[in-house]
């Protein structure tokens, strides 16, 4: 039995009662609860080799319209350059631009970044609109070499490494969820995050372990990502 | 598989696509009649070549337009909305028209 549970603060993940069932141990991270691990001591290499992690408690956030992109320069955003690439920022928040128009910023792994909770405050300019990610999409990340191959089982874009670059965005369908997925490696270790409908949170969850099977991917808990990054 | 070029994303499986009716350029409202307007709205040429057409890539929800043979199902081309869609249409509030149909 863990001392923690996802019950103790206001947000949960729409995964914590699968966590719960696979033995995770929780952890506070900012003011917010995440899985730590799930009591394996081998975590760091299952995530080298096919590991999946729930991120969908970390804070993130959309913004949108034709005045988004100079808003957020304005506020210190590095903004990609082109659509459907991301940025790493100086405080390791990532932003990824979805369209001329659109911007998706995440928190990092660490939530040491106070980016979002910056932009959430400040007055939002004219034709710009703010998007609530953190409420309306659950984030994944699948994490390790087999990663990329695993995937060509649901999603048909190309993600092996020598087509799709680290940073680059898709968005399109996995397991006929449409999807964001983000190219955003962890040291060497290839990692994609999936934002996903938060109502199908559970589904996906169960597709990817599913479609993970053959190739003994596993659940793993934020410390392990953190280890790689 | 049949691809559809989204402007945006790219080269994607045509399952990723809505389709959102014929293009018409939008007549002015406060000098179109009511039965011209109720043509824009509910009437479509469905003619036979090419077309141009809305289509909205579902994964990004960004909505472009394509160019298609209605007769060999062949998209000629894709291109932005903000091609044809360059100024902002700001709509006034005036007296509601009465209109006959």
């Amino acid at each position: 039995m863990t001392s923690i549970r996802p019950s103790q603060v206001k947000r949960r993940s729409q995964l914590a009662r699968r966590h719960i069932e696979l033995g995770a141990e929780f952890e506070h991270c900012s003011n917010l609860i995440v899985v730590k691990d799930y009591g394996s001591q081998t975590e760091v290499d299952q995530a080298k080799k096919l590991g999946l992690a729930d991120l969908s408690t970390l804070p993130r956030i959309g913004f949108k319209g034709t005045g988004a992109p100079d808003w957020a320069a304005y506020h210190g955003v590095t903004l990609p350059q082109q659509p459907n690439t991301s940025a790493v920022q100086k405080d390791d928040s990532l932003v990824a631009k979805l369209s001329h128009q659109e911007l998706l910023i995440l928190s990092d792994l660490g939530v040491t970044s106070t980016q979002i909770e910056r932009l959430e405050d400040s007055p939002i300019a004219a034709q710009t609109y703010a998007l609530p990610r953190a409420d309306s999409h659950c984030w994944l990340a699948v994490t390790g070499n087999q990663a990329a191959e695993m995937f060509s089982k649901i999603c048909a874009v190309d993600l092996r490494a020598h087509k799709f670059a680290n940073g680059e965005v898709a968005q399109t369908s996995v397991a006929r969820a449409n999807s964001i997925v983000i190219r955003h490696d962890l040291g060497s270790t290839p990692c994609f995050y999936v934002l996903t409908d938060a109502s199908a949170t559970e589904f996906l969850w169960d597709c990817l372990l599913d479609a993970m099977a053959e190739y003994t991917g596993a659940p793993v808990g934020v410390s392990a990502l953190r280890t790689l990054s | 598989m049949k691809l559809l070029t989204c402007p945006l994303n790219g080269p994607r499986n045509i399952a990723e696509f809505t389709y959102g009716g014929e293009y018409h350029p939008m007549p002015d409202p406060n000098i179109t009649d009511t039965r011209a307007w109720a043509e824009h709205v509910f009437f479509h040429d469905n003619a036979a070549g090419v077309v141009t057409e809305w289509w909205c890539h579902t994964a990004s929800s960004f909505w472009f337009l394509a160019e298609r043979n209605t007769i060999s199902d062949e998209v000629i081309r894709t291109f932005e909305a903000s091609e044809l869609f360059n100024q902002r249409i700001d709509f006034v509030a005036t007296n509601s028209k009465e209109g006959k149909l």
